[in-house]
């Protein structure tokens, strides 16, 4: 049985692609078998991400418009052995993706036995945004606990719950999780950013997920190296428990307070 | 049989008197395309609201006067694009005149009509269209409210017509709702909600946690730039006293 997950927020800039790329590889470290597919025709991020962006030949749209085979297309990771990206057209623009298209992309993965298929969205509501959600089972939202992300993520929340083939058909609805990225437990104790129990009294659904700022997601993006490969990282650490949860474990959110400085650091004040 | 004893058996009909909602449409030109485009436009972008909706023909606005033919090319252009036109709005002696050679009655203003006494109301309903007068009627037999279960998000609008709608989750700032009769919101309001959408000046906005951006009722609205400390996260009503918005807490404080 296959999952298509969205990876989505509206606003820009929060994460997405970070969380697709995370999220991937930690459900394939599992052993699942798992693609990611990058939704942002024209703005192709993902396989930086990733870093796989020197060998990408043939793209997502060549695929949708017969212009390759997905096997060509599909990109084999080196360090997952069950991972696999298929990369966004730089040069296309998003008039390039179509509701057959993508359709029969998702089913041709689907005949390949992949446990997983991850849609990483592009920001905003347009045919991109509305593409990567329309087959989802279940949705990431992701958002920065800042008022106008949360609510641009209630306007995903909306369309999540009447734009997808799951609402049009009046099927079981989509399973929206929430993940917040970029918490600062410092700056939530000062009441300059939101915290985790106002973004949930907002939006109303549960919480997958609370991924802390941290200069490790930049370092990772530089690399090419998914952050949650990085074992002495917190947010590696946040990710994997994310994961856990979207395989079905219940455990207790951390990283909600700011971390105890350590024996020197208090000792030299740093 | 006497004509009496068949009245008092099987009268033909019921006549009640009571506030009809009705669009106005004032309009600003005679050009009949132009008033067919927009109207399409219109019903596209809510055809909940405008579909079928049975409109009053406002010609307060025109510069010219208006001769009957020039009124028929509009009232089809509307009927065409897929609004009801059945009447024109009370005006002048000009506006009587083009009623009768039309055969259209004259309807008072909308929210005039509940101030005004109800001698307005017996030439409204007749012309009253099959359909519209057939939901007025549904209404006016006690409709149940509109339910809603699902949060209402930022950017979706949710319309109860000719009855109360009633929200059991939270509207999501930037949301609205609106019903023809009341709003109940059984959550927290941090969007838009309008009660009286077509002019019923009874209709009250409830609410469990008031947060709104605006509150309109009966088209009188007011925005909420900073919320009332003593409003904010309370249960609220709001209703229409003259042409004033009150709001107070209700419930024990």
């Amino acid at each position: 049985m296959t999952e298509i997950i969205v990876v989505t927020s509206g606003k820009g800039g929060v994460g997405k692609t970070t969380t697709s790329a995370s999220i991937a590889s930690g459900l394939a470290r599992r052993g699942k078998k798992v693609a990611v597919i990058d939704f942002d025709i024209g703005l192709r991020n993902l396989d930086l991400i990733m870093g796989c962006e020197r060998r990408v030949v043939y793209d997502f749209v060549n695929v949708i418009q017969n212009e390759s085979t997905l096997k060509q297309a599909l990109i084999k990771d080196k360090r997952i052995e069950t991972l696999y990206v298929l990369a966004a057209s730089q040069t296309r623009d998003k008039d390039a993706l179509t509701v057959e298209g993508v359709r029969r992309v998702l089913d041709e993965l689907i005949a390949e036995g992949f446990d997983y298929i991850l849609c990483d969205s592009p920001a905003g509501i347009e045919k991109g945004a509305h593409l990567a959600m329309y087959y989802a089972d279940r949705a990431i939202v992701v958002v920065n606990p800042e008022v106008s992300s949360v609510r641009d993520s209630d306007r995903i929340l909306g369309l999540l719950a009447s734009k997808t083939q799951r609402a049009e058909k009046d099927e079981t609805k989509v399973k929206e999780h929430l993940l917040l990225t970029r918490y600062s437990p410092k700056r939530v104790a000062a009441g300059e950013m939101m915290s985790v129990d106002d973004v949930k009294e907002i939006l109303g659904i549960e919480v997958i997920g609370v991924i802390p700022e941290s200069p490790d997601v930049l370092a990772a993006s530089n690399a090419g190296t998914p952050v949650i490969m990085n074992a002495d990282s917190d947010v590696a650490r946040a990710y994997e428990d994310a994961v856990s949860r979207l395989m079905g474990d219940a455990m207790p959110l951390r990283f909600l307070e700011e971390p105890k400085k350590g024996f020197f650091s208090r000792l030299f004040g740093g | 049989m006497t004509k009496a004893a068949s009245i008092a058996r099987d009268p033909p009909f019921v006549i009640r008197f009571g506030p009809v909602g009705l669009a106005q449409m004032r309009v600003t030109t005679l050009d009949a395309a132009a008033i067919h485009a927009e109207v399409l436009s219109r019903i596209a972008s809510a055809p909940q609201l405008f579909e079928r909706t049975a409109v009053c023909l406002d010609l307060g606005e025109l510069e010219q006067v208006p001769v009957a033919r020039d009124i028929r090319l509009v009232l089809d252009a509307v009927k065409r694009a897929g609004m009801l036109p059945v009447a024109l709005a009370r005006g002048n002696e000009i506006v009587d005149a083009l009623a009768r050679e039309l055969d259209l009655p004259v309807v008072a203003q909308v929210r005039a009509v509940s101030k005004q006494s109800a001698e307005m109301q017996p030439k409204a309903e007749p012309a009253a269209p099959a359909k519209p007068s057939a939901t007025m009627d549904l209404d006016s037999q006690g409709a149940l409210a509109q339910l809603h279960h699902q949060p209402v998000r930022s950017g979706q609008r949710v319309y109860a017509r000719n009855r109360d709608l009633v929200v059991t989750a939270a509207v999501g700032a930037g949301a609205e709702v609106m019903a023809d009769g009341c709003v109940h919101v059984y959550g927290s309001l941090r969007g838009r909600a309008l009660a009286g959408a077509r002019g019923e000046i009874t209709a009250r906005v409830f609410c469990h946690e008031f947060n709104a951006e605006l509150v309109s009722i009966a088209g009188v609205f007011r925005v909420f730039e900073t919320i009332p400390k003593e409003l904010a996260g309370k249960p609220v009503q709001a209703w229409l006293s003259g042409d004033d918005l009150h709001f107070a807490r209700f419930g024990s404080p």
